[in-house]
């Protein structure tokens, strides 16, 4: 993965008992993220609520905002106007790095 | 493989649905099994006039949260499609679906209805500008409650009610053979895949029955979705070469889970070796389910894990049971998987999945 372009990624997981899932799919997308060298930031929206929330500068300056969840979730009017990718946590869980590096391709950004 | 791209529109819903029930539904199951164990199964009260202790308090008030399930349940259906006006209808068909004995599966379906004809007129419903403000504030939640109001209370109702009653009748009635068989497939299910879609099905289908009076699923669920980690554990510990370092440290986050009931911990060790983890983990699951369905162990709360275990009806059978599983599980673990090799497993393997329906908005 040399010589790729970096990527300014956000993103919100969440899923249906909002006590597992959300913050593993959560960790995979951070780990694959760094690893192939972008700027990742996810907020997750959990049975206890909203957690990291995104700031209105990082969704400014991001390329893409990836949705990993299972239910329906809150705060998408942040992104209008956004290129964004809406997936199940179990994708981000089985292959983050497939997926950011398709999202890449797919737009161009390599 | 089936598609995990699609998880389709509908199943989001009902997962938003579920998202927003569970911690109203263990809230009320708790203050239930409380009241009933510390107040020795006191009455309801039903004259708030008079004096009432603190145990017929719980359980009112955990009666009042069941009875709230349907509408909770329904709302958000009906919320994840159309937004925020979805919600009061939804509220209201929940309502409907309770008190005409539809139960949850009635809530579900109020919700779906009410969501989809919010959305429907608010595409079909033009306005003239000055009365914009009108369209979400009255028009509408006024129109989608009374179109939706009206079928569920004259036409899908009833149907509704009789079915959720005969399914609740047999599955009371069940014994012996087809009792254990229903336990086995449920326990099967709820351990298949870990927390996933399957397993979602299983506990949709018996925090369903929970609200229908019905108890012995809830404790299929529980006791299945403890036996996978509870039985990778039991495995290591019988044979610690058949798991490499990083399995092993994964297994020592999995068991604290498993004892919450959070399955998920062993995805890592399953994602390694599907195949011989799902079904050894599977028929585990599945001996356990259907010991609980011969015991009738039952359990009025649906999540928990083992800090529940003192509330269900017969504690020392579900004990039994989970044993049982895990010791099964644990078993065919250990005969079936090979010997780890340290050298070629990556703690951070990725899988082939199908990317390309992704689509980008």
């Amino acid at each position: 993965m040399k010589g790729v372009k970096k990527m300014n990624i956000v993103g919100i997981a969440a899923c249906t008992s909002g006590i597992a899932h959300t913050y593993i799919a959560k960790e995979k997308l951070i780990k694959a993220g760094v690893a192939l060298g972008h700027n990742i930031s996810i907020e997750t929206q959990g049975t206890i609520g909203i957690e990291d929330k995104l700031t209105k500068e990082k969704i400014a300056a991001a390329d893409v905002v990836i949705i990993a969840a299972d239910i329906k979730v809150n705060g998408m009017d942040r992104f209008i106007n956004k290129k964004i990718v809406e997936v199940p946590t179990s994708i981000v869980i089985k292959s983050p790095k497939g997926l950011i590096n398709k999202i890449q391709t797919e737009l161009g950004l390599t | 493989m089936i598609n995990e791209l699609k998880l389709s529109e509908l199943k989001r819903h009902a997962m938003t649905g579920v998202s927003y029930m569970l911690p109203l539904v263990v809230a009320s199951g708790l203050l239930i099994a409380i009241g009933n164990i510390l107040g020795n199964n006191p009455a309801l009260i039903s004259d708030y006039k008079s004096s009432y202790s603190l145990w017929q308090a719980s359980v009112t008030l955990g009666v009042y949260g069941m009875q709230l399930i349907p509408a909770i349940m329904s709302a958000a259906i009906s919320y994840s499609i159309a937004d925020r006006p979805g919600i009061a209808p939804g509220l209201l068909m929940g309502m409907i679906a309770n008190a005409i004995g539809a139960g949850f599966f009635g809530g579900m379906l109020g919700g779906y209805l009410s969501g989809w004809c919010v959305n429907l007129l608010k595409n079909f419903v033009k306005v003239p500008v000055w009365a914009q403000a009108l369209l979400p504030m009255l028009i509408l939640p006024l129109l989608s409650s009374l179109i939706i109001g009206f079928i569920m209370f004259f036409i899908v109702g009833r149907p509704i009610a009789a079915v959720s009653f005969e399914l609740t009748t047999m599955l009371q009635n069940m014994q012996g053979g087809s009792a254990a068989l229903f336990g086995a497939i449920m326990g099967a299910m709820a351990a298949f895949d870990f927390g996933g879609p399957v397993n979602k099905v299983a506990s949709l289908f018996a925090d369903g029955l929970l609200l229908q009076g019905v108890y012995g699923p809830e404790a299929i669920k529980i006791c299945a979705s403890m036996i996978p980690p509870f039985g990778i554990t039991l495995s290591w510990l019988i044979r610690k070469k058949r798991y490499s370092k990083g399995e092993a440290n994964n297994i020592k986050i999995a068991f604290p889970l498993g004892i919450c009931m959070i399955t998920e911990g062993v995805i890592p060790i399953a994602a390694i070796d599907p195949l011989r983890v799902i079904f050894s983990c599977s028929v585990g699951a599945a001996v356990g389910g259907a010991l609980i369905m011969l015991f009738g162990v039952e359990s009025p709360v649906p999540s928990g894990g083992m800090f529940i275990v003192p509330a269900m009806n017969k504690p020392v059978d579900f004990l039994i049971a989970l044993a049982a599983g895990t010791v099964i599980a644990a078993v065919l673990l250990t005969l079936l998987k090979k010997d780890a090799d340290e050298n070629k497993l990556l703690e951070e393997e990725e899988k082939e999945i199908d990317l390309s329906d992704i689509k980008i908005n």
